[in-house]
């Protein structure tokens, strides 16, 4: 985990601007947006469909480069880099849960978890990813295959491969959206604790504003911009 | 990934590959059997290559009789030459000729090519006659007439069996035994006649070698001790006997024209093989270009993890190399037992034993040509896999992987295509017709794009159509990702393949059996004594009274210098090197032959006496660099007679009358013995006609060597046939490639239609409305590729019949119509094969994943 004792802020935006598209089909995804997160507190994103959270994960672990303004990981500007230093900070510093999980399907679970770790040069890959699993509660699941998984089987590997590497920060993009109920509660469970437990910084996407409300803070957005971010006791911006 | 050492950036791309594998070989079956295909069949004709050389190679010195090989025209060794020749070791003597044997009761004749061997024949090897005798027993004379032996064919050709007699010359001969194996008929060259084996006692009964016959002495050495190798005896040999006019051929070169022929046919099957393997390229980058689509997620996801886009790129590139493996070992297993399977049609024409024939180099030759032939064309779907945005996996953004990639993977493509054209090129014994065939590919390949790229703009630009079928199949094709580029590309090369070849081995074929038989003459006469001549013309006007006559004094000559040059110091052309090989027929006379025509310089007065002048062929001067003023230097009877070209002469040599390269003035060879050429030509003349000039002849002047030239343009018109027979199936692979590769793009497609369908059944259009937009897609592709087919493979076979051998052209309209109807066949059925299936798709599973 990079050394976030130099700061205390894990993710700092500023001003960011972000665009897509040209001439007539121009559209402003992020409008003069700026976001802080410290260590160790949780965020969650909310707004409407098309109102730029999941463009802000993007432009946050890096996969989408603002057209102006800073983002800061865990005290490192990510704008500055290329695409392979930024994709290798990623694989350290973020890691990343999805809404359809994502993971390899010619991989067992125990490979999936594996692989950041693998291509971070980890000297025991296995070792750490069979540790990551149990964490899960998936010990006796390692060598099967995705398409041999539940979707909150699969979802428990997807949290442990992005929790193998001990990223300094989580992104969870609607991580319930594609479990029922009762799945998606121990999945989110399962998020929290391991965010309360590591130090984590939390960013999390969701339609579901209960959910939103187990962060620390609630960032709402409309139209790419950053419209009420509360605390869980009172409107702080 | 930066931390990684390039070590274990290695083993973790080969790890991921690995693990990529675990999903097995679905969608990459027409990649495995498009390369397997031209694996197999580059790596099958250059094995069978090998092997028959190899064949060769170990069995120098029985197929060329000896360690030494020594050939004279029309005269044996001097006293010198022979005290040199029995000095080396032991030396077997053969004379051959061509002569005619008839029957005994003078009723039907045949040409043969006569061998007369001394007791000491064969010095290697053995010869296996039906019944096996000893030579003795075979040739000696039994109550005044030799024996002889002959292979089964001339025993038909005459309905004789064993014991009958045939006549030959002024000498008869009785028939002993059936020749099975003939152990150096190889070194002979090439024979249009059957072998008539006799001794050179009962040649000397014929009475066929007379001044200036067309006989040639060989002396077969084996030598007595290998302190001296063959190479070095050969020089030494040619330096001490440089008027000699003998051809020295060492058992390392025992059948130089055999072993050429055999190069420069594989190397022309080699490269339709490489036609297929390119054609199966489109396949290969169809396949990986699906592959990856399919794996989209997986590369973004990578890319999310950390990876780098080439780390991700780099593992499906293994990947690629691990199946394109697997069907290059697929591809070199066929290939190694093509030797074993040839072996036995190889031996009904080549008394050769090609059955150890596992040939490593030409099978690697295959496998490299396989591996650069995948790179080339999945570099650049790779290439656009890199590019995969881990984006992708929050939101669909339409990426198309249209644009090029990052330069480095086209630059590599580049390099590996210049690879594969450069080995094309390096392997290649004419390197000239390899880049014409590089060159015609790159062309190809650049004109097909530039066609459907011209069918989908016009697709696009046509008016709104009324007809809902029609306006859909207009619109899948132009619309982006349709199948346009990959059908024309794919069938499109294999028909101009098709087409051109058709076509030309149609136009050989028709101008050997119809203009070329057309134009000939009816007989060649060979062997006319100068005492006889008048007597035979005479003979030949009363049989045939409306025929006309031509006859020209024959000598045989070996050119041995150009502008005083010796030949060996020269390279010579490719396409003139048939002028400077071995002997030729030479002539000389006062006045230009009628048939010719004079293009450059002037003709000798009819009485001239100065130094000798020399006419010579005007195409072939050119291609061998020669002018007006050079000289010329031909061994002749063992005599260099050097003369000065004094004009050049355009030659029609598919007019098959008289022609000969060089015309000397007649003070060129005062006093020299000759006989005489003979034509008749007489179009009224049917086979009866023929055959009855031809038995007259026979009978009165039994020395003279009567050919038929319908029966030689029957064996040529044969053996153009067995050639074409063996390119129409390496075309055929090419086409099979070609299908393969169409019906796995038919396939791809297939995959975006089932969307449609659905979307477009919810949306009310029946099943007839989309059988019939598909169907009509299909047509209008198809027909598209097949004229374009049928246009380039009609401008390439134009270029080769008229340019390169120089032959009359003529179009075939059943090739056309075939053509066409293959390329809808192909394209309908193939297409609608796979729409019957996408049809009967569910619409709710579909919907529900939309």
């Amino acid at each position: 985990m990079p050394d976030l004792n130099k700061t205390d802020m894990a993710i700092s935006l500023k001003n960011v601007h972000l665009t897509l598209g040209a001439g007539a089909s121009k559209v402003h995804i992020l409008d003069d947006v700026s976001l802080d997160a410290k260590r160790g507190e949780s965020l969650g994103i909310v707004g409407p469909s098309g109102s730029g959270k999941t463009s802000l994960l993007m432009v946050l672990s890096g996969l989408e480069r603002p057209d102006t303004g800073s983002v800061k990981i865990a005290g490192k500007e990510i704008t500055k880099l290329t695409e392979d230093q930024t994709a290798s900070y990623r694989g350290k510093t973020i890691g990343i849960v999805f809404q359809s999980f994502h993971l390899i399907p010619n991989m067992t679970a125990l490979e999936n978890v594996a692989v950041p770790l693998e291509l971070a040069g980890h000297p025991d890959p296995m070792g750490r990813a069979r540790e990551e699993l149990a964490a899960v509660g998936l010990s006796d699941r390692v060598t099967h295959y995705p398409g041999e998984l539940s979707g909150g089987e699969q979802q428990r590997v997807a949290i442990a491969r992005a929790l193998a590497p001990e990223p300094a920060i989580l992104i969870a993009d609607e991580p319930t959206g594609n479990l029922d109920l009762v799945t998606g509660e121990h999945i989110t469970n399962l998020i929290f604790k391991a965010q309360r437990e590591r130090g984590m910084t939390l960013l999390l996407v969701t339609h579901d504003n209960g959910l939103a409300t187990r962060c620390d803070r609630q960032v709402r957005m409309r139209s790419g911009r950053i419209e009420i971010a509360e605390t869980k006791t009172k409107v702080i911006a | 990934m930066q931390s990684l050492s390039r070590k274990h950036y290695f083993q973790l791309a080969w790890r991921f590959a690995l693990r990529e594998m675990r999903s097995g070989l679905a969608g990459f079956r027409v990649f495995l059997a498009c390369i397997a295909i031209g694996v197999a069949a580059i790596g099958a004709v250059n094995s069978v290559a090998t092997a028959i050389n190899a064949g060769i190679e170990a069995e120098g010195k029985t197929i060329l009789g000896g360690d030494l090989r020594f050939e004279l025209n029309q005269r044996v060794v001097s006293e010198p030459e022979r005290k040199y020749l029995t000095g080396l070791g032991t030396v077997a003597e053969t004379i051959s000729t061509r002569s005619m044997a008839r029957r005994q009761d003078q009723s039907d004749q045949s040409l043969v090519e006569i061998k007369a061997v001394d007791g000491l024949y064969p010095l290697y090897g053995s010869l296996k006659t039906e019944p096996m005798l000893s030579n003795a027993d075979l040739f000696k004379n039994i109550n005044g007439r030799f024996g002889a032996a002959a292979p089964q064919i001339l025993f038909d050709r005459l309905s004789l069996k064993i014991g009958d007699t045939v006549l030959l010359g002024d000498g008869i001969f009785e028939l002993r035994a059936v020749i099975l194996t003939e152990p150096d008929s190889l070194s002979e060259g090439f024979g249009f006649a059957p072998r008539l084996l006799i001794s050179g006692e009962g040649f000397a009964t014929t009475q066929l070698e007379r001044p200036g016959s067309l006989v040639m002495h060989a002396y077969k050495v084996k030598l007595a001790n290998d302190t001296i190798s063959a190479a070095d005896l050969k020089e030494q040999a040619e330096k001490q006997f440089t008027d000699s006019g003998w051809r020295i051929r060492t058992s390392a070169n025992a059948s130089p024209a055999l072993t050429s022929n055999i190069e420069r046919f594989s190397q022309f099957l080699t490269l339709v093989g490489l036609t297929a393997l390119v054609v199966g390229g489109v396949g290969v980058a169809n396949a990986v270009r699906a592959h990856l689509d399919s794996k989209r997620n997986v590369i973004a996801t990578l890319k999310c993890l950390g990876a780098s886009g080439n780390f991700a790129a780099f593992v499906y590139f293994i990947q690629i190399l691990m199946i394109a493996s697997i069907g290059i070992a697929i591809g070199l297993i066929l290939a190694s037992g093509a030797p074993w399977l040839a072996s036995s049609a190889i031996k009904s024409f080549l008394p050769l034993d090609v059955s150890g024939g596992f040939q490593p180099l030409a099978l690697l030759l295959a496998a490299l040509f396989g591996y650069l032939i995948t790179l080339v064309f999945a570099l650049l779907p790779l290439g656009h896999a890199s590019l995969i945005a881990p984006t992708e996996l929050f939101r669909e953004n339409g990426f198309q992987a249209n644009g090029l990639p990052k330069w480095p993977w086209l630059l590599a493509a580049a390099v590996f295509a210049l690879f594969v054209a450069g080995l094309a090129v390096l392997t290649a014994k004419d390197r000239y017709v390899a880049l014409v065939f590089i060159g015609a590919a790159i062309a190809a390949f650049i004109i097909l794009r530039g066609v459907s790229s011209l069918i989908q703009r016009l697709a696009k630009r046509l008016p709104r159509v009324r007809s809902i079928p029609l306006r859909m199949a207009i619109g899948n094709i132009h619309r982006p990702g349709a199948l346009t580029p990959s059908v024309v590309l794919s069938l499109g090369l294999g028909l101009t393949l098709l087409v051109a070849l058709t076509l030309i081995d149609g136009n050989m074929r028709r101008q050997i059996s119809e203009t070329i038989a057309e134009k000939a003459p009816n007989f060649f006469f060979l062997d006319i004594q100068s005492i006889e001549v008048d007597q035979f013309a005479q003979l030949l006007a009363t049989q045939s009274p409306k025929g006309v006559v031509q006859r020209v004094p024959m000598l045989r000559g070996r050119i041995t210098q150009l502008k005083g040059v010796d030949l060996e110091k020269l390279t010579i052309p490719a396409e003139a090197s048939w002028v400077t090989r071995g002997d030729r027929g030479i002539t000389y006379a006062p006045v230009p032959p009628e048939n010719a025509e004079v293009v450059e310089g002037v003709w000798w007065p009819a009485d001239y006496a100065g130094e000798p002048l020399v006419s010579f062929a005007a195409e072939e001067a050119e291609e061998l660099g020669l002018k007006l003023g050079d000289t010329v230097t031909v061994n002749v009877l063992g005599r260099n007679i050097t003369a000065k070209i004094a004009n050049t002469r355009k030659i029609e040599w598919e007019s098959m009358s008289i022609n000969f390269v060089m015309v000397f003035s007649p003070n060129a060879f005062a006093g020299a013995p000759h006989a005489w050429l003979a034509t008749l030509s007489d179009p009224a003349l049917d086979a009866k006609g023929d055959a009855a000039v031809l038995n007259t002849i026979t009978k009165a002047f039994p020395t003279v060597t009567s050919v038929r030239i319908k029966d030689a343009l029957d064996v040529a018109s044969k053996l153009v046939g067995q050639l074409a027979g063996a390119i129409r199936a390496a075309a055929a692979i090419a086409l099979i490639s070609s299908v393969l590769v169409l019906a796995g793009a038919l396939a791809a497609g297939n995959r975006t239609r089932v969307h449609d369908s659905v979307i477009l059944k919810m949306l009310g259009a029946t099943r007839r409305t989309l059988i019939t937009a598909f169907t009509l897609e299909y047509f209008l592709i198809g027909l598209a590729t097949a004229i374009f087919g049928l246009a380039a493979g009609t401008c390439a076979a134009w270029f080769v019949i008229t340019s390169i051998m120089k032959l009359q052209w003529s179009f075939d309209p059943i090739v056309a119509l075939t053509t066409v109807a293959l390329a809808l066949a192909l394209t309908i059925g193939f297409g609608l094969i796979g729409t019957w299936r996408v049809l009967g798709e569910k619409s709710a599973p579909v919907l529900r994943n939309l």
